[in-house]
């Protein structure tokens, strides 16, 4: 043994240091993992191959599914949707969470109340949350008596029966309850911005604007990668709130490309073409991902 | 899609959605690996009555089955409906399931999958006494595959006292019920209350009956089968008479479940209603006597009269270990107590299929209910149960839309006879 080959031998001896029970433990969620989680995901992407009701074998169609796919008026309507959703969804969450944290930052009396009070909807499932404004929608309910109340009565509306205001409607409720999730992961992003530098700002005669735009924000670059990713998945992966007030309804007009999945999926079983609607999203849900994080560690390398 | 807890099997659908990567993997490996300890002595019932009290009166009709031991097995039915495929299919599949009459059953019994039960359609058979409209419900390829067990009737409802208070006399035409509709809107009541908003298969209701008042059974099951287009001129002079009630129905109705819109119904704030006897589980029990029905008014009176009555049953597995075993099961299910017992336990309208059920303690409306089959010349089933799910969702489409949009029929029909040949032509 000779000292040129020491390190190596270090490395190795540092390996096995970890106890074999370790690995073992790290085995069990691994092969559960791709058991439950990426077999499973790849078999999607196979069925979306091929023509299958559940019976019997799969058979091959090629990209058959695809192709009628971009033919469906409904699959058209869902995606447009679905790009409305994730730009009102993701933009006014952001958007009123950040404006909530900014306004919650400063202790002042009264602020805790304000942010749980905030935080609160987060508690509730996306279920429950429907389940909760479709009472508040319905053509009786508390969105229509208060308009009423305030001389609004022409703006009264069946807001989930209308194709017009269906989706819009759904997306309040989803924005009423991300927006206090937002509003808490900015506000740890605000804790560990360096105050000094806003006070430096300030002296320097900044105005509130440009301290924001130019020392915060810049501080927030983290944050925002996990807001933009919990932001695009969230809305990629809507079905609940939907399911539970509209069901994609009327007449398809507030369908999303996961409720159209379940239903092709689950109450017709296309399986073929459901799974082709899931490897859709998928591949939007990764484009979106993956471009993020290559421009945001381009920047931070930058 | 006709059976009463929608709403609520729509929520759980929902949360079932969830996990729909995992179990389209789950169904990818066919993964047959459910136990074959289960002796073959042993009978498996798969139930899709989720419900508490139809549960509970399925649990009590299996416990005093004493022959061969049985597991019951209640599956919430969004899943039951999802997996019912791969149950059929699989190695070891459960010997006799719950399940709906008519073309989904003959769709299996199409693909081998259902076991030939015609012995008990025979001689001393336990279905040997039922109805041939039921007999022949239950045929697919000259072989019976299903079991009825009990079915229910379909009707305008409406409140006794309420039709006094406005001084109208129930309708037997098209005529008098345009001119009852009117009447009561007269009074400031919207005359027909039909909740379409997360129930939208409750306008495939009117539908159906004016499909079958003016064209016929025979017709309807055609056009269900893909053999007469949706935009043809006779589907055109349903969607005419459609357009008269429009004005009539309940414009809030678009917001509700059909559960709800039994509120304004019991309430009268609204005058009447065509639904299922379901219904009746949906209104307090201090309103139920004063609930009445009558049947949808005869437009053409040279069309025999055809009515809804969705039937529920058993059917058992081609593949079932114990086939005379299963059968056996089935003859309970269907003998006469096990339905006396299983109607009264489940608290439903439900009406049995057996003649020898002593129906003279069922309650006056369900009585009515009897009689008013038993008075029609054909029966059919719903439009989801005579078609498919998938057909069901192309007539909500097109006739809620219809409903926002009256004027547009033509254009609505065009496309509903589009997208009906996709699902048909699949």
């Amino acid at each position: 043994m000779t000292a040129v080959s020491a390190p190596p031998r270090r490395r190795r001896a540092g390996l096995r240091a970890v106890p074999k029970v370790v690995w073992f433990f790290l085995l069990i969620p691994a092969v559960v993992e791709v058991g439950m989680v990426f077999w499973p995901a790849v078999n999607s992407f196979y069925l979306s191959l091929t023509e299958w009701n559940g019976l019997g074998a799969a058979k091959p169609v090629g990209l058959d599914n695809f192709k009628n796919l971009f033919a469906d008026d409904i699959f058209r309507g869902a995606l447009w949707n679905n790009v409305i959703w994730a730009i009102g969804f993701g933009g006014l969450s952001v958007l009123g969470g950040l404006a909530l944290a900014v306004a919650l930052n400063r202790p002042r009396r009264g602020v805790g109340l304000y942010r749980s009070g905030i935080y609160l909807p987060m508690v509730f499932s996306l279920a429950v949350t429907g389940l909760f404004w479709r009472v508040q929608y319905q053509p009786d309910g508390t969105i229509n008596t208060l308009l009423g109340a305030v001389g609004l009565e022409s703006v009264e509306k069946q807001w989930l029966a209308n194709p017009d205001t269906a989706l819009y409607a759904v997306l309040i409720a989803a924005v009423w309850r991300q927006v206090g999730y937002v509003m808490v992961l900015y506000l740890a992003g605000l804790k560990s911005t360096d105050p000094t530098l806003d006070d430096a700002a300030a002296t320097d005669g900044a105005g509130a604007w440009q301290r924001f735009r130019y020392v915060t924000w810049p501080q927030l670059r983290g944050v925002n990668t996990v807001v933009f990713a919990v932001t695009v998945i969230d809305s990629l992966r809507t079905f609940d709130i939907v399911w539970a007030m509209t069901q994609g309804g009327p007449y398809h007009s507030s369908e999303l490309l996961s409720t159209y999945m379940f239903q092709q999926g689950f109450t017709f079983l296309n399986l073929g073409y459901a799974s082709a609607i899931a490897v859709v999203i998928f591949a939007l849900a990764l484009i979106f991902i993956i471009t993020y994080l290559v421009r945001a560690t381009k920047e931070e390398v930058a | 899609m006709v059976s009463v807890p929608l709403s609520r099997r729509g929520f759980l659908a929902g949360i079932g959605g969830v996990g729909m990567a995992s179990l389209l993997g789950a169904c990818a490996t066919g993964s047959d690996d459910s136990s074959g300890a289960a002796a073959s002595a042993t009978l498996t019932l798969q139930s899709s009555l989720s419900d508490p009290d139809p549960k509970a009166a399925l649990t009590k009709v299996v416990e005093g089955y004493s022959k061969t031991p049985v597991t019951l097995n209640t599956i919430a039915i969004e899943t039951f409906r999802a997996q019912l495929p791969t149950y059929l299919n699989s190695g070891n599949p459960p010997d006799v399931l719950t399940w709906y009459a008519g073309s989904v059953a003959r769709d299996y019994a199409s693909k081998g999958f259902l076991l030939d039960v015609s012995d008990l359609w025979t001689g001393n058979g336990a279905c040997a006494g039922f109805s041939d409209a039921l007999k022949e419900l239950s045929t697919a390829d000259g072989k019976q595959i299903f079991v009825p067990t009990n079915y229910y009737w379909w009707g305008v409802f409406y409140r006794k006292s309420a039709f006094q208070e406005w001084g109208v006399q129930v309708p037997t035409t098209w005529d008098e019920f345009i001119q009852v509709c009117k009447t009561i809107k007269s009074k400031g009541v919207a005359p027909i209350s039909m909740g379409t908003g997360s129930t939208p298969w409750v306008a495939s209701g009117w539908f159906d009956y004016l499909n079958l008042r003016i064209n016929g059974a025979e017709f309807h099951r055609d056009l269900l089968a893909g053999k007469h287009a949706f935009d043809g001129p006779e589907v055109k002079t349903v969607m005419d008479h459609y357009r008269q009630l429009v004005e009539y129905i309940d414009p809030k109705g678009r917001s509700y479940s059909w559960q709800d819109a039994v509120t304004p119904l019991t309430a009268k704030k609204a005058g009447m209603y065509l639904i299922g006897a379901f219904i009746t589980s949906g209104v307090p029990s201090d309103a139920v006597d004063d609930l009445d029905f009558f049947r949808v008014p005869i437009i053409d009176p040279s069309v025999p009269v055809a009515e809804e009555a969705p039937t529920d049953g058993y059917f058992a597995s081609a593949k079932s270990k114990n086939p005379e075993g299963a059968k056996e099961l089935l003859s309970y299910l269907a003998s006469a107590p096990a339905q006396q017992q299983f109607i009264q336990l489940a608290k439903s309208s439900n009406l049995p299929t057996s003649q020898q059920v002593d129906t003279s303690t069922f309650a006056p409306l369900v009585q009515k209910g009897i009689k008013l089959l038993n008075e029609s010349k054909a029966i059919t089933q719903f439009f989801n149960r005579d078609s498919s799910d998938e057909l069901q969702t192309t007539a909500d489409t097109a006739l809620t839309k219809f409903l926002d949009k009256p004027g547009d029929v033509n254009k609505i029909l065009a496309e509903w006879q589009a997208s009906a040949k996709k699902v048909l032509g699949s």
